[in-house]
């Protein structure tokens, strides 16, 4: 296991801020106490106290000034308590703001439905001009934080709450518009699509029982790189079954049924009910059908696994 | 503006403009200050007095909210000199509060001055970034409140009154001034006051009347949104004072 997504967005931020000056560090009360940054470069972090929405707005007027914030707190509490501001400032001003979002999906799991976000592709990825990321391990959520930095436009990074798995290699300064997974893969089989922590975790189980199945991963989610991701999709497979930590509604299985008329996408995601009762990440993502059982079930019948195939748990560690 | 078949938020517009008179020309020639206009469906008047100060150059009367031009019912940053898209009340408070941040991060002495309407205060919005304004003592930021006593659906005070107004803003941690919203005089000195041994950020609350300088209209809450024709357009603009 590496960083989780959050570890790594606040030591890669540190890092980088040692020689841009323009990076500055917003926090909204749920940064925990000895944050690098704070440490590191006190004069440019600012932890705003429970005021999700001014802070995404402040981060407007900053960027404006010259600067490039960088803004954090849980993904629910960014995506819907701030939409409207994450609308204006990102969409429609085009600040060059990134606004890291953990506890995405369920990730939370005893914390409840409060704490929860299934929602956040639906709502971000409807506002133009956002570059949305859902980075898989420590490798890809560095690479992600320094795009962000380096190009200044407006990002969205969604992260879980644990310790996240190592992330798929690539070749290249940044994860790929598909991260090919393919090693043993055979033509002409349904390709897995992974999107987020979860459901590349989960499509690397399945993979590992079945290695004839391709994996398509991807991390940058927004609707121009899906564009790109779905005609490189449709170059090589008909068949696709998309895993994701969120609600079918709004999610990447649609938008790539969308993209690839004429192909066959299925979608393995968090369903419609409300997640209610306790337990880990795990027992949570169980409780919501969200599991490798799940994603057998929609390769069948075109895919069955092995027999004796292992349902590989979830690993979760964690970190606070 | 208001005698288009669009009509326009002429009361709001008319009690502010003096103060954005007054905010422009203290900013017209600091590009490290900023005027935000949180109350964004006061445009016509943002429109005007930036037309009237020369910060815009085209003339907005004949293409207020009319296809295939930008002086939209509520401002973007598409219109010159205009930064922030206001218009969803609150945000240009803490828009404001970045842009001043940012001046005190660069070790500049600009402001961050946002408008906002005295119905606005009703905005959770709002008081969320006053406490943060306070908590970082960001005192380059000055807020002024075009306190009309009006707002969409009738009065202030009848809808959700705001007594105690300065002490509340005393409370959150701001100095606060009182003015006369239409002494353009007063407010200069106001803007021009040096806040570099400030360690609060500033409130200002400008009393002003809805509609002001048309009779008809003045102090009315009916006056929020009007469309008028032409005739009458040219009556008021005889009567204006």
């Amino acid at each position: 296991m590496t960083l989780a997504g959050r570890a790594a967005y606040r030591d890669e931020l540190t890092q980088i801020a040692e020689y841009d000056p323009r990076i500055l560090c917003l926090e909204a009360d749920l940064g925990g106490k000895g944050h690098p940054f704070a440490v590191k470069h006190p004069d440019r972090f600012f932890n705003v106290g429970i005021a999700e929405g001014a802070m995404v707005d402040m981060a407007a007027g900053l960027a404006e000034g010259g600067y490039r914030p960088f803004v954090s707190t849980f993904a629910p509490f960014a995506v819907l308590r701030a939409a409207e501001s994450m609308k204006l400032a990102l969409g429609y001003l085009g600040a060059g703001i990134t606004v890291v979002a953990p506890y995405a999906g369920v990730s939370g799991g005893w914390f409840g439905t409060t704490h929860h976000c299934l929602e956040d592709f639906a709502v971000v990825r409807a506002i133009p001009g956002v570059t949305v990321a859902a980075p898989y391990g420590e490798a890809e959520m560095r690479a992600v934080v320094r795009r962000a930095a380096v190009t200044g436009e407006p990002h969205y990074i969604r992260t879980g709450r644990n310790a996240a798995p190592l992330s798929l290699p690539w070749v290249g300064p940044e994860p790929p518009v598909v991260n090919w997974d393919v090693h043993g893969a055979e033509p002409d089989r349904t390709c897995l699509v992974s999107v987020g922590e979860v459901g590349t975790e989960l499509c690397l189980a399945v993979r590992r029982s079945l290695p004839t199945l391709p994996h398509a991963h991807l991390c940058y989610l927004d609707q121009p790189h899906l564009e790109r991701a779905a005609a490189e999709l449709a170059e090589h497979y008909d068949r696709f079954v998309v895993v994701e930590e969120h609600r079918q509604a709004g999610g990447i299985a649609s938008a790539l049924a969308l993209l690839l008329p004429g192909r066959e996408v299925s979608s393995v995601n968090a369903g419609e009910s409300w997640p209610v009762h306790g337990g880990s990440h795990e027992q949570v993502l169980d409780e919501l059908g969200l599991n490798e059982a799940a994603v057998w079930a929609a390769l069948a019948p075109h895919e069955v696994p092995p027999h004796g195939a292992p349902a590989t748990p979830l690993e979760q560690e964690d970190t606070e | 503006m208001a005698a288009t078949p669009t009509g326009c938020h002429l009361g709001g517009s008319l009690s502010v403009t003096d103060i954005l008179i007054a905010a422009l020309d203290r900013t017209a020639d600091d590009p490290d200050s900023e005027v935000v206009l949180s109350k964004g469906h006061a445009a016509a008047g943002l429109y005007a007095a930036m037309h009237a100060t020369g910060i815009l150059t085209e003339d907005p009367v004949p293409h207020y909210g009319a296809a295939s031009h930008h002086f939209t019912g509520h401002p973007g940053p598409s219109v010159e000199g205009v930064r922030f898209p206001t218009g969803s009340l609150g945000h240009g408070a803490p828009y404001a509060l970045g842009w001043a941040l940012s001046r005190r991060l660069s070790g500049r002495r600009g402001l961050g001055i946002a408008v906002l309407g005295d119905g606005e205060l009703q905005e959770g919005l709002v008081w969320e970034t006053f406490q943060v304004a306070a908590a970082q003592r960001v005192s380059n930021l000055v807020v002024v409140v075009d306190r009309n006593g009006g707002q969409n659906d009738g009065m202030v005070a009848d809808i959700s009154p705001q007594p105690e107004l300065a002490a509340r803003f005393e409370a959150f941690g701001f100095e606060t001034a009182e003015v006369d919203g239409h002494d353009v005089g007063a407010l200069r000195a106001l803007f021009d006051t040096d806040r570099a041994e400030a360690d609060r950020p500033l409130a200002v609350l400008a009393d002003t009347v809805k509609g002001k300088g048309l009779r008809p209209v003045e102090g009315k809450a009916a006056s929020h949104y009007v469309t008028i024709d032409a005739a009458r357009a040219a009556a008021w603009k005889r009567i204006v004072r």
